[in-house]
């Protein structure tokens, strides 16, 4: 079957079939491109967007945290918007506060830095322990003895010129886990 | 009736697709191994039936998911069946799915030409499994939440697009509305469609080569496999009975009894197995219709009598609300999900490489291997490779699964975790039903404004690492060095009468921690040698003040708490030291209002106040903000509604419902 519209200017049926197939190929992608574009385009627009950051708060007065050391737990509650909602007080997480010899003070988030279950403190072995995968971290934050971490607890930012108030004042920031280095998210 | 029936076949061919459907032929006549695969379609079914029903009462977001479930199940007609249903049913799914499994490679269904079907088959597996994983944190409550931090976590420790991918599925850095609103779109829309999609193609490719003939039993054959599963009974027996300090006692005893009746089997095919019994059951083919749905049909009664054994048995879990800033000790996914966890706790996947290796190659690996199986096993040596790979794959599987549940059982903050989960759970609905709904904020806010919850927790963070209470922390933990009085029924007749007895008042019980313990107050009560009745006296007096929960007006009545007062003025001189209803206000605490709840508030925030210690204060902190002689402001440790919430909690004053319990 020969089609010819037109005899002066005779067209190549195999071509005109190339470029019709080739035609609706490419109108066909790209209609359904676009929908699938908007979609794919909201779905990472989390890639897109820089995280809150950290948040500095007040946890409590330097003379509140036991002498001997020990830690103790704080829930840090704070303003935070979580995409259409702006909390004026939403939990974020805790973080252990410790006294040191030099009258310093330590903040670690209580997150585990290894898969992010809550790290608790066993006061009998003097160690954080993590209820999760067991590993343990000492006084200091450091990987304890049993650890499958790969990094010791995340310690945070401390005011110094709060503290010399007597005041405790911390930057509250999660970190990515599972890894070895400790990368603010 | 029937002119319009064909009327319609004329135009849709449904008469065709029915018998192509129904009168399928089967080989070798309708068995009870081919029920699987119906079974499992049934369990789906039910999934989107139960799922669509439940869509119509949850909404995905912070704020609302948790109450949306908690109202579909506690509240709704029959929501609990619904949210019941679709959680056992979920549970029993894995269980069918790994049996189909083992049934499809136990008679090599995989071979050719049904290879693509197999891999089918494994995807769908995955999906499930995934599926399974999205929804396990739509209720938004603790356990949820706390699991799929972990599981995302471990997304984010893929290579090279961890960091990505966990934002993406997480819908940014935080957990919040877009993590749920995802994951639901994921539960019940993306993976449920890829599922129905490629079931399809499974039941099209299946239907397309037919069953596949499980071969007439030999003995040699049944002894293979029945050595196998004696081989993996013995191993669950000797590890029930190392363990067996952890389980109940018919644990060990009924693993046990089912290894026995499999030796007993293996027993009887050696004396009296035939090489071929296929005389047994009947050698013409049977038809899908009716003799092959018939035995399914009687399988899908069986799961539904198993998922709605476990609802009403078990019934379905909601724990307290996720709260980030609350430690939750009992962190673990769901049961199938278990091995994968306690395998992380090995130290060979110590680190950030052992975590990829242990959380990402390793499961890869194995579900490759699974993939490999049609090519592995074309030969009859790789049939056996193929069966003694799954066999291993499920004990290792179950090996792991009974570790992490043995260690659990064996773990008291665990299992503290989970006490603590529950009974949160259970007074937040107290506390719902007493508020008579939940605040537009979410239950949260109403957990956080309960003195009897709230109240524990800022004790335990505040005040026990002085304080005790009845020995404990508030939450369960123990008080290791208590250096101040335990505070258990403060200001109760009872505790006031312990406090007035001189041996217990330089006890460790009072203040035998503290400077008190050689104060005047001490030296007094040794001199005085109060009486019995004495005791009473002014116990009930300062009880009177104090109105704790649960007080009751002595015998006596007025005049008996009277009698108190005129001791405490008179007789035992306490006046000289201590003001007693608004008069003489000395030196030592006042005793006005002892106790009552505005007393407490003014004592907890600033115990060195002249009202109460005074200059004599041994230790305790001002925990409410103050300003100080100089005008500067000085911060307390904790809120007002802090301090309220401990004080309430001491004096056992919450929210009651009507008939409650506590």
């Amino acid at each position: 079957m020969t089609e010819q519209t037109n005899e002066e200017e005779p067209l190549d049926p195999q071509r005109r079939e190339f470029m019709a197939k080739a035609v609706s190929v490419f109108a066909g992608g790209a209609i359904v491109s676009i929908p699938v574009g908007a979609g794919v385009a909201t779905l990472f627009s989390p890639l897109l967007g820089e995280g809150q950051g950290g948040v500095r708060i007040r946890l409590a007065a330097v003379e509140d945290l036991p002498a001997d050391g020990s830690p103790k737990l704080y829930q840090v509650v704070a303003e935070r918007s979580d995409a259409w909602t702006k909390y004026p007080a939403k939990p974020l997480g805790s973080v252990f506060l410790r006294k040191l010899e030099d009258g310093g003070v330590q903040a670690f988030n209580s997150s585990c830095p290894h898969a992010g279950c809550s790290v608790g403190f066993r006061a009998r072995d003097e160690v954080f322990y993590c209820p999760c995968h067991e590993s343990t971290f000492l006084l200091d934050g450091s990987r304890g003895e049993v650890c499958v971490s790969p990094r010791g607890l995340d310690s945070l930012e401390v005011d110094q010129e709060k503290l010399k108030e007597g005041e405790v004042w911390v930057t509250f920031q999660n970190f990515a886990a599972g890894i070895e280095d400790k990368k603010a998210i | 009736m029937k002119g319009f029936f064909n009327w319609i076949d004329d135009r849709t061919g449904i008469a065709k697709l029915t018998r192509e459907a129904l009168f399928e032929r089967v080989p070798g006549g309708a068995r009870w191994r081919y029920v699987w695969g119906s079974t499992l379609t049934f369990a789906i079914m039910v999934q989107f039936i139960t799922g669509v029903f439940l869509w119509m009462g949850y909404s995905p977001s912070a704020t609302s998911a948790w109450e949306s479930v908690y109202y579909i199940q506690n509240e709704m007609s029959f929501g609990w069946l619904l949210r019941g249903i679709h959680h056992w049913t979920a549970q029993i799914m894995v269980i069918l799915l790994l049996l189909h499994l083992v049934q499809v490679v136990i008679d090599s269904a995989y071979r050719a030409p049904r290879e693509f079907n197999f891999w089918f088959g494994v995807i769908l597996l995955f999906l499930t499994l995934a599926i399974s994983l999205t929804g396990y944190l739509l209720p938004w409550d603790q356990k949820g939440f706390w699991a799929t931090k972990v599981a995302t976590n471990l997304a984010g420790v893929v290579p090279l697009i961890g960091e990505d991918l966990q934002k993406v599925i997480v819908g940014g850095s935080d957990y919040g509305h877009h993590t749920l609103t995802r994951f639901f779109a994921l539960h019940a829309g993306v993976l449920p469609g890829a599922l129905v999609a490629l079931i399809v193609v499974h039941i099209y490719l299946f239907r397309r080569h037919g069953i596949t003939e499980a071969k007439p039993a030999t003995r040699a054959g049944a002894l293979y496999y029945w050595c196998l599963l004696g081989v993996v009974f013995g191993a669950l027996t000797v590890m029930a009975f190392i363990f067996k300090d952890s389980a109940k006692a018919w644990v060990p005893w009924s693993v046990a009894g089912v290894c026995a009746a499999i030796v007993l089997r293996i027993a009887f095919l050696f004396i009296r197995g035939k090489d071929d019994d296929s005389a047994r059951r009947p050698r013409r083919d049977g038809m899908f219709w009716p003799d092959q749905i018939l035995k399914d049909a009687i399988a899908c009664v069986a799961v539904m009598a198993a998922v709605l054994f476990f609802v009403f048995w078990k019934g379905t879990e909601l724990t307290a609300p996720a709260d980030p800033s609350q430690p939750y000790n009992a962190a673990r996914p769901d049961w199938y999900f278990m091995s994968l966890f306690q395998m992380l706790k090995f130290s060979v996947f110590e680190g950030a490489l052992g975590l990829v290796i242990g959380a990402i190659i390793v499961p890869s690996i194995l579900v490759s291997a699974v993939f490999m199986m049609p090519l592995i096993g074309t030969s009859k040596v790789g049939h056996w490779v193929n069966v003694v790979m799954l066999y291993s794959l499920i004990g290792g599987f179950a090996v792991l699964t009974a570790m992490g549940f043995n260690h659990d059982a064996n773990d008291p903050e665990y299992k503290l975790g989970v006490a603590n989960a529950h009974a949160e759970a259970e007074r937040l609905n107290e506390l719902i039903s007493i508020n008579g709904g939940i605040p537009p904020e979410g239950a949260l806010t109403l957990l956080y404004k309960d003195p009897k919850i709230r109240g524990p927790k800022l004790f335990a963070a505040n005040c026990a690492s002085c304080h005790p209470h009845g020995g404990e922390d508030g939450i369960g933990g123990k008080v290791q060095d208590p250096s101040a009085p335990d505070l258990k029924g403060v200001g109760s007749h009872k505790w006031i009468a312990g406090l007035l007895d001189h041996k217990r008042y330089i006890s460790a019980e009072y203040f035998g921690n503290t400077a008190f313990k050689d104060g005047k107050m001490a030296d007094h009560l040794e001199d005085i040698e109060l009486l019995p009745e004495d005791i009473e006296a002014v116990s009930a007096a300062l009880a009177s003040e104090a109105k704790v929960h649960g007080y009751i007006e002595p015998k006596g009545g007025k005049e008996f708490i009277d009698s108190g007062f005129d001791l405490m003025f008179e007789d035992l001189e306490c006046a000289d030291c201590h003001g007693i209803q608004g008069e003489d206000e000395g030196k030592g605490p006042s005793l006005t209002g002892y106790m009552s709840r505005d007393w407490m508030i003014r004592f907890v925030g600033n115990p060195s106040h002249a009202d109460f210690y005074g200059v004599k204060n041994d230790r305790m902190p001002s925990f409410l903000g103050m300003t100080l002689k100089d005008g500067a402001e000085k911060p307390g440790e904790l809120s007002r509604q802090d301090v309220e919430l401990i004080v309430d909690w001491l004096r056992g004053e919450w929210p009651r419902s009507e008939g409650g319990k506590n």
